[in-house]
């Protein structure tokens, strides 16, 4: 069995507990808005473009077999309805100024560059994270994944937007070590307007989840004028609070490092000139959520 | 230029608590600090010089070559600076002990050889492989400070003269040089106790003045008796590390919590010592030198040394928080609360300190080179990657340096030039058989350094610190010593394996170019038609530190043949023990300006990896768990270092359970193979204003190769290094229009 892996990420620090690899899922049933990871939303391999590599040495204008690569201005170019994503003109771009997203990759390719790093997981009681795009999107690899994992010894956690019927979603969460699923938006009109999707699955399958007796954690992604306010972190916080395997409730702090992947895209980022929140606001937000009396953590 | 009596500075009903004088004392020493940046710098440690215009020693020569050799020459000059050196005295500090000036460096630099010992032919090997062979290096060991605290300069002159006659005139230039040696450093030390009665006399404010009256009388007191207190025993140490270092910067360091703990227990008993006082002192000592010192660890028996005075150590550098060069030895029953509290420190100062090295991996190798455990427990840190055990071993430490890089350089264009094939195994083989002959001329001179090295500078002050070396009346490389571990470093390895890499995998596995094609674009240094594509193609091949790469493999064939060339050495000198290691101390750029551009896309003159690190870019993500892994994978295993250099953002941790992630990750490191861990964490965007400006931040203190410094005391071209090195790792956090 294969899937389409974007990238992973070893020694990350922020993907749950202690040291992990995060592996990186291609394609997600939901269209968040603010998505900092682009390049893992569409389901098929990607042609990323990074101007600044670029050392003009005119190899893909060679290679490519559609004539997608050319220049304006000066400016190297690519058009976007030429490119099949075919993946020729990365191959032999060196300079990894053309890149393409999304490898397939085995459960063993996989398994062999998480393993390297098992020192590290067995003493911070780190392990393997399966992120995404929506790992639930590929289901059945990332079960595999995680049962090869722990024969392995390594434990996993998985991200997950919860978007599923719950019973197709028990299969993987129910083998996890800890599950980190979102709730970014509890208004379901807002929800759908920046998200595309409703949230009723969402909150239905949360308040399922921790029937699993698996802990979890829920995440709101600090969006500014999408999901910053006050009256939506309240309502998440009252939600979520007093679910007896709920970890922590965690607040990630709007992440603007995406930017240079909508460019690699060339697609728009209507988040472009958005920045995380200042210190006072992070500050109101704890006292919120000081006084409701939640366990919580700002990312 | 600084000032160097500091008195009569505060009026005369100013107050002041330990913590208002550890600040002032700092802000002193971060202005001297730019004094000596605006004077030239330097690249490698602080040694607490302090830059004036009071004193100046002009040199003796003995040689019409401008230089000084042998006993006579040596003892002449640095008695004679004795005489002459004017006192440091800063009435807010616990100590005296400031020194001006390194007497081996006031030699003619390209005369410090005695010339009637040459070596022509071994030279001639040395420029082809651009080995620094070590001859004439000095120091690069650790002297054993109990000794000066059991018998005190008196006790070590009495035992002087004592073994002097029991010994036969060829031993007396050793004693009558060495007893001059003493006899100048307590009539110096008298004379300092005089001069700070006299700066007490005339200074205004009752309490420094009541400061330099028991510091006169400390002074007056341990100038040739014995340390009693906590307290005269770091005076002792600071006027040690003075001394030493006037004479040629010699090295100490040791076991610090263990070497001042029954002071503490004592003076604590007794109700002499407070914590506060103790903190105070250390502080002072820290400001007084940038020694390298271990804590922690386990002692002979495996029970760990931490004790209540390690935790004041981390907390006097705290407060003074300065460049330090503090190293925690990792075992498995190091006092967690203790490890976890210097992780806190290094992450809350993000000065470089402290620096950990692993027990396991030390002492399981260097039992291999034949010692017993609790000997290889007794080799601490003691300097930029070494360890040492005091008062025992000579080791040529950090001397050494063979480019492996030049030595591939040599073999490849062997290969190229004559009518052979051109392959990788190939160019192995050559490359084997030149290595070979590096690492032999290199063990040739580290013997014509230890036959002659007396002939040219005698160590005349660590000799007194050293085991049996006063029974024995002679110098040190003269075979008084217990042991001979004398280190080889290797350096450029990661160019050397990406190197080997590219060639296989461009080459010989894809057939994407030929060795010729190569060539003439490598001649050309990749500025020819075509050729920084091919550089790209070449510098991203599968590089070391990538995790289980084609890099990484030729990085471990590299060490193991390098490895066994080494210990090799060991038949070919019987009695002397050969250690290999990694590293390049700050040699980084000049080991890199003797070789043009290579096969993994380095381009000409460049400089060489530092250390055991990789080359930049290495992966995608920079994972430090797959670096260290790659070079916990590499180590020669013999008790010696090839360090792991880490950079990190401050952003990295935030919290309590950061601060527990990087402890799990330090200790992984450490339990993982590895050796020696050094760690920067510094702002990318920071250092870079810095680095235009020098003078914008004067306390920023980066933690260069193994020694800790001022970063605005190093030369724009390796700052320029050192921020490099930063913003390959942090380049996403920099300040730039695609990152906004």
């Amino acid at each position: 069995m294969k899937a389409l892996i974007t990238d992973i990420q070893r020694f990350s620090l922020s993907d749950g507990d202690g040291i992990r690899t995060t592996v990186f899922f291609k394609g997600c049933n939901m269209k968040c808005t603010w998505c900092h990871n682009p390049e893992t939303i569409n389901a098929g391999s990607e042609l990323m473009f990074y101007k600044l590599k670029c050392i003009g040495c005119g190899k893909c204008f060679e290679t490519c077999p559609n004539g997608a690569h050319s220049l304006e201005n000066g400016t190297h170019i690519i058009d976007r309805n030429k490119c099949v994503n075919c993946g020729k003109c990365a191959e032999i771009c060196y300079a990894e100024a053309l890149v393409m997203c999304g490898k397939e990759m085995s459960v063993d390719e996989v398994v062999a560059e998480v393993k390297q790093d098992k020192a590290y997981y067995d003493e911070s009681n780190g392990g393997v994270t399966l992120s995404g795009g929506e790992v639930l999107c590929h289901k059945d690899f990332a079960k595999e994944l995680t049962e090869a994992c722990h024969k392995e010894g390594i434990k996993v956690a998985t991200e997950t937007n919860l978007c599923f019927a719950f019973d197709y979603a028990k299969e993987l969460l129910e083998k996890v070590d800890l599950i980190m699923c979102d709730l970014k938006i509890f208004d379901d009109n807002a929800h759908m307007l920046h998200t595309g999707v409703s949230n009723k699955t969402i909150i239905e399958n949360i308040k399922k989840l921790d029937s699993l007796n698996i802990p979890f954690i829920v995440r709101t992604p600090l969006i500014p004028n999408a999901t910053d306010s006050m009256e939506n972190i309240e309502s998440i916080a009252n939600f979520i609070k007093g679910m007896k395997n709920l970890r922590r409730y965690e607040i990630l702090n709007f992440n603007p490092l995406g930017e240079g992947k909508y460019k690699g895209l060339d697609r728009e980022n209507k988040f472009e000139s958005a920045r995380p929140a200042d210190e006072s606001s992070l500050s109101n937000i704890k006292s919120k959520l000081d006084e409701i009396g939640i366990n919580y953590k700002i990312v | 230029m600084s000032e160097i009596r500091l008195i009569n500075k505060f009026p005369a009903d100013e107050k002041f608590t330990y913590d208002k004088r550890i600040k002032l004392l700092r802000e002193t020493k971060i202005k001297q600090t730019e004094e000596k940046a605006r004077n030239g710098g330097a690249n490698e440690d602080d040694y607490g010089l302090i830059v004036q215009d009071e004193f100046d020693y002009k040199l003796k020569p003995n040689h019409p070559n401008g230089s000084i050799y042998g006993y006579k020459a040596w003892t002449e000059n640095y008695c004679a600076i004795l005489d002459s050196h004017p006192l440091y005295c800063n009435p807010l500090d616990a100590f005296v002990g400031k020194g001006f000036l390194f007497l081996e460096r006031l030699r003619p630099a390209d005369k410090k050889w005695n010339p009637a010992y040459p070596f022509d032919d071994l030279q001639k090997l040395f420029d082809k492989y651009n080995v620094i062979s070590g001859i004439d290096n000095c120091h690069h060991f650790t002297p054993d400070l109990q000794i000066g605290f059991d018998l005190g300069w008196g006790g070590i002159l009495a035992k002087l003269k004592e073994q002097r006659e029991l010994h036969d005139e060829t031993h007396y230039e050793f004693y009558d040089s060495e007893i001059a040696v003493v006899e100048a450093i307590i009539r110096f030390l008298n004379r300092m106790a005089d001069e700070i009665k006299e700066l007490g006399d005339k200074e205004n404010n009752p309490e420094l003045k009541a400061n330099l009256y028991e510091m006169s009388e400390m002074n007056k007191k341990i100038a040739a008796a014995p340390p009693e207190t906590f307290k005269e025993a770091i005076q002792w140490m600071c006027w040690f590390s003075m001394l030493s270092r006037t004479y040629n910067r010699g090295s100490a360091g040791g076991q610090l919590d263990e070497m001042l703990r029954p002071y503490y227990e004592r003076d604590t008993e007794k109700g002499i010592l407070t914590d506060d006082e103790a903190v105070f002192y250390l502080a002072c000592l820290f400001l007084q030198d940038s020694r390298y010192f271990q804590l922690g660890g386990p002692d002979a028996d495996g029970k760990d040394m931490t004790s209540k005075i390690s935790y004041l150590c981390l907390d006097a550098a705290d407060k003074i928080n300065i460049a330090c060069n503090l190293t925690i030895r990792v075992h498995d029953n190091l006092d967690e609360e203790f490890f976890k509290k210097s992780v806190a420190y290094l992450f809350k100062n993000k000065q470089g300190w402290p620096r950990y090295s692993s027990d396991t991996a030390l002492a399981e190798g260097f039992m291999k080179c034949g010692y017993p455990l609790e000997l290889a427990r007794k080799r601490v840190a003691a300097g930029c990657h070494w360890m040492c055990m005091p008062g025992m071993e000579y080791t040529m430490n950090d001397t050494i340096k063979i480019n492996l890089l030049k030595t591939f350089e040599v073999a490849y264009y062997e290969m190229m030039e004559d009518s052979g094939e051109k392959s990788v195994e190939r160019l192995w083989e050559i490359y084997k058989k030149h290595l070979k002959i590096a690492v032999d001329a290199t063990g040739n001179g580290i013997m014509h350094h230890l036959k002659y090295q007396s002939k040219t500078q005698p160590e005349l002050i660590l000799n007194l610190f050293q085991h049996g070396l006063i029974e024995k009346g002679v110098n040190i490389t003269d075979g008084g010593a217990n042991y001979y571990n004398m280190c080889v470093d290797g350096s450029g390895i990661a160019v050397v394996a990406d190197s080997f890499a590219a060639l296989q995998q461009r080459i010989e596995k894809e057939g994407k170019i030929s060795f010729e094609e190569l060539t003439e674009h490598m001649k050309n240094n990749y500025e020819d038609k075509d050729g920084e594509y091919i550089r790209q193609l070449m510098q991203h091949s599968e590089r070391y530190c990538g995790g289980n790469t084609l890099g990484d493999k030729w990085a471990k064939k590299v060490s193991e043949v390098y490895t066994s060339l080494v210990r090799d050495l060991n038949n070919q000198h019987p009695g002397i023990n050969f250690i290999p290691g990694f590293f390049s101390w700050s040699n980084t750029l000049g080991l890199g300006r003797t070789v043009a551009a290579t096969p993994n896309g380095r381009k000409a003159y460049e400089a060489i990896n530092h250390g055991a690190n990789p080359n930049g870019g290495f992966r995608k993500d920079g994972a430090v768990s797959a670096m260290c892994n790659s070079i916990g994978a590499i180590q020669p295993g013999y008790g010696n270092c090839a360090p792991v250099q880490l950079e990190f953002d401050p952003g990295i941790v935030n919290d309590e359970e950061g601060i527990i992630k990087m402890a799990d990750m330090i200790r992984t490191i450490m339990n993982t193979g590895n050796t020696l861990l050094n760690i920067n964490i510094i702002d990318a965007n920071k250092i870079l204003e810095a680095h235009k400006d020098p003078f914008k931040y004067p306390d920023l203190v980066v933690r260069v190769t193994g020694f800790t410094a001022f970063f605005a005391m190093l030369s724009p071209e390796f700052r320029q290094l050192v921020v490099d090195r930063v913003t390959s790792v942090n380049g996403n956090k920099i300040k730039t229009e695609e990152n906004q």
